[in-house]
């Protein structure tokens, strides 16, 4: 390709400035991605100047088989597939249910719109923050409303499958936008004379939806599905913000930092195991992984049967 | 033909004669209230909370607030520490965004023109990168060793590369046509003078999108600040926040009202630039 900005050394010019850029990318984005199986290997701490050892295995091991520590590891590689096939599939119907209703020609779907994508820009301590009160146990307005069927409930505070819940319930509010905004993008491109024409033709709003909108949204089904697996897969933060590190509630995501860097503040960092929190986060990138690309083959093929 | 205008006609005149009622949209309207109840009262909550005094949220917590106690945000902005946290906060938010758009525009371009060997090979590097853990623990020894655990420069450090952010760039940056380039070196133009005046202004939408991606992330961001900072000095707003609830966690007015104080900059900004903040938090989220 030809370059137009004189000849010799200022031909150099563009690679002089792309440096920058490149050397942060590798220094801390690529380098420590990979880095990570080499210290998945090693008894790291986080002791500044102290020396780490190559332990091999022996890291996973532990992990994956050793007593009831493995127990309680494979208790929230469960857990976190809990929390990724719920927020998954409920958000993903809220999402769609969502979309459909505000892409209509009516009046203020903008505004609901707007609303309904809100949380999104807050971030996990505001979002959390929120629902704690939201969900006061000693009078807060859910408390009240529960209150007239009889039914108490300390949420975040109670036992760990209801706190578990309730941190679902907060996930899947917070992220619906992003799949309801990613559902319009394909709901637009849908041309109006299609629909327009299955109406002269007599279809009723369920057919027209099951077999022009649906099809024509694979694209985007696909997209939303994708994400909200492997994100959900991966999140954990609510989980800090909310419930703290409690037995029975723990994720992938939450143990990893906790082996890493301590169970609610960076503080005692020197006591903690990275090298076996490397390991964990191997563990979890390869959960990621596995699943991720399963379901990216079955969504393809399921495309080429429908669009071709 | 026939058939379908006269079922339209049919249909026109009925209209006339009575309009009907549209349930579809009773029905509609009804739904989006009820979802919007849900987005709505955990905010009203907060608000009525806030200006509670504290005995009136013992009393009753839900019960719409008879006072306005303002003194809850002035009294949290002092114990909270807020000034300093606020100003870290866009320290870093600032310095590090600026930094980084600037270095990715830089990383973009040529990739976008093929004005650098290999930038194919490059371009599928920021890719991959959407697909890898993120390295949390080396990462964490990288600043260690460098000596910068605990300072703001290696905070900010760690919020100089984003992935899809040159993603986006590169594809935006094509859609401009190659021509521009030509002329402007015929007029004596060089490549940093292109880039800087001609290519950023003409980018403009890109980079907002880009920009907003970045620094709203840094602004909400409480896990890095967890593992880097432990100086209560260097805290930004987030951190901060979740101190304060440790340590004022029963007092839930002033916790409402300091909450209120880090939310509001980011719905003022919202409420304006809609549009780029939501097409820049769902193309970070899609990533490639």
């Amino acid at each position: 390709m030809s370059y137009y900005f004189g000849r010799g050394r200022s031909k150099f010019t563009p690679y002089l400035l792309l440096l920058p850029g490149l050397f942060f990318y590798f220094l801390i984005a690529l380098g420590p991605s990979i880095a990570t199986s080499i210290y998945s290997l090693t008894d790291a701490t986080g002791i500044q100047g102290s020396t780490v050892n190559w332990i091999g295995f022996a890291n996973y091991k532990e992990f994956l088989f050793m007593g009831q520590a493995s127990r309680d590891n494979f208790a929230a590689l469960g857990r976190t597939l809990k929390f990724c096939f719920y927020v998954t599939t409920i958000q993903f119907a809220f999402g769609l249910i969502a979309a459909l209703l505000v892409n209509q020609k009516l009046r203020g779907v903008s505004f609901f719109r707007t609303l309904y994508f809100s949380p999104v820009i807050l971030g996990v301590v505001i979002q959390g923050l929120i629902w704690s009160l939201f969900l006061y146990p000693l009078g807060g307005p859910v408390s009240k409303f529960l209150d007239l069927f009889g039914v108490r409930s300390e949420f975040f505070g109670g036992p760990p499958n209801v706190a578990f819940a309730f941190v679902m319930v907060v996930q899947i509010w917070a992220n619906m936008g992003t799949t309801m905004v990613i559902f319009l993008s394909g709901l637009q491109t849908i041309p109006d004379e299609l629909l327009d024409a299955a109406k002269i033709d007599g279809a009723n709003k369920w057919q027209t939806f099951r077999y022009i909108t649906w099809p024509l949204l694979t694209p985007v089904v696909n997209t939303n599905l994708i994400l909200n697996v492997v994100g959900s897969l991966q999140a954990w933060q609510l989980f800090l913000v909310l419930v703290g590190y409690r037995a029975g509630t723990q994720v992938l995501g939450y143990l990893i930092f906790a082996q890493g860097f301590g169970q609610t503040s960076g503080s005692m960092v020197n006591s903690f195991r990275q090298g076996y929190a490397a390991a964990a986060s191997m563990v979890l990138f390869v959960l990621v992984l596995v699943i991720g690309l399963s379901i990216q083959t079955i969504l393809r093929r399921r495309e080429i049967k429908l669009l071709g | 033909m026939i058939k379908n205008n006269t079922r339209s006609d049919v249909n026109y005149q009925k209209s006339n004669i009575r309009k009907p009622i549209n349930w579809g949209a009773i029905g509609s309207y009804a739904l989006m209230i009820l979802i919007a109840l849900i987005y709505i009262g955990p905010l009203l909550m907060l608000i009525n909370v806030s200006l509670k005094t504290q005995s009136g949220f013992m009393r009753d917590a839900t019960s719409l607030t008879t006072t306005l106690n303002f003194e809850n945000f002035t009294g949290a902005w002092e114990k909270a520490n807020f000034p300093t946290y606020m100003l870290n906060s866009i320290i870093y938010m600032v310095t590090a965004t600026a930094i980084y758009v600037v270095s990715a525009v830089f990383v973009a371009f040529p990739i976008a023109r093929n004005y650098v060997k290999g930038h194919r090979f490059i371009f599928t590097l920021f890719i991959i990168a959407l697909f890898l853990p993120t390295g949390l623990i080396p990462l964490f020894q990288l600043i260690l060793h460098l000596g910068l655990y605990n300072t703001r420069l290696g905070y900010i450090l760690l919020f100089l590369v984003n992935p899809i952010g040159v993603i986006i760039l590169v594809n935006f940056i094509k859609s401009i046509p190659k021509e521009l380039d030509e002329a402007a070196a015929l007029d004596g133009c060089n490549y940093f003078q292109f880039v800087f005046k001609i290519v950023f202004p003409l980018i403009k939408p890109a980079i907002a999108t880009v920009t907003i991606l970045h620094a709203i992330g840094i602004w909400n961001e409480l896990v890095l600040p967890t593992i880097y900072l432990t100086n209560q000095k260097f805290y930004p707003i987030t951190r901060g926040l979740i101190v304060f609830r440790g340590v004022y966690g029963s007092d839930w007015p002033s916790l409402a009202a300091a909450t209120i104080m880090l939310m509001a900059p980011m719905l003022v900004f919202y409420i304006f630039l809609q549009r780029y903040i939501i097409s820049g938090l769902t193309q970070g989220s899609i990533k490639g």
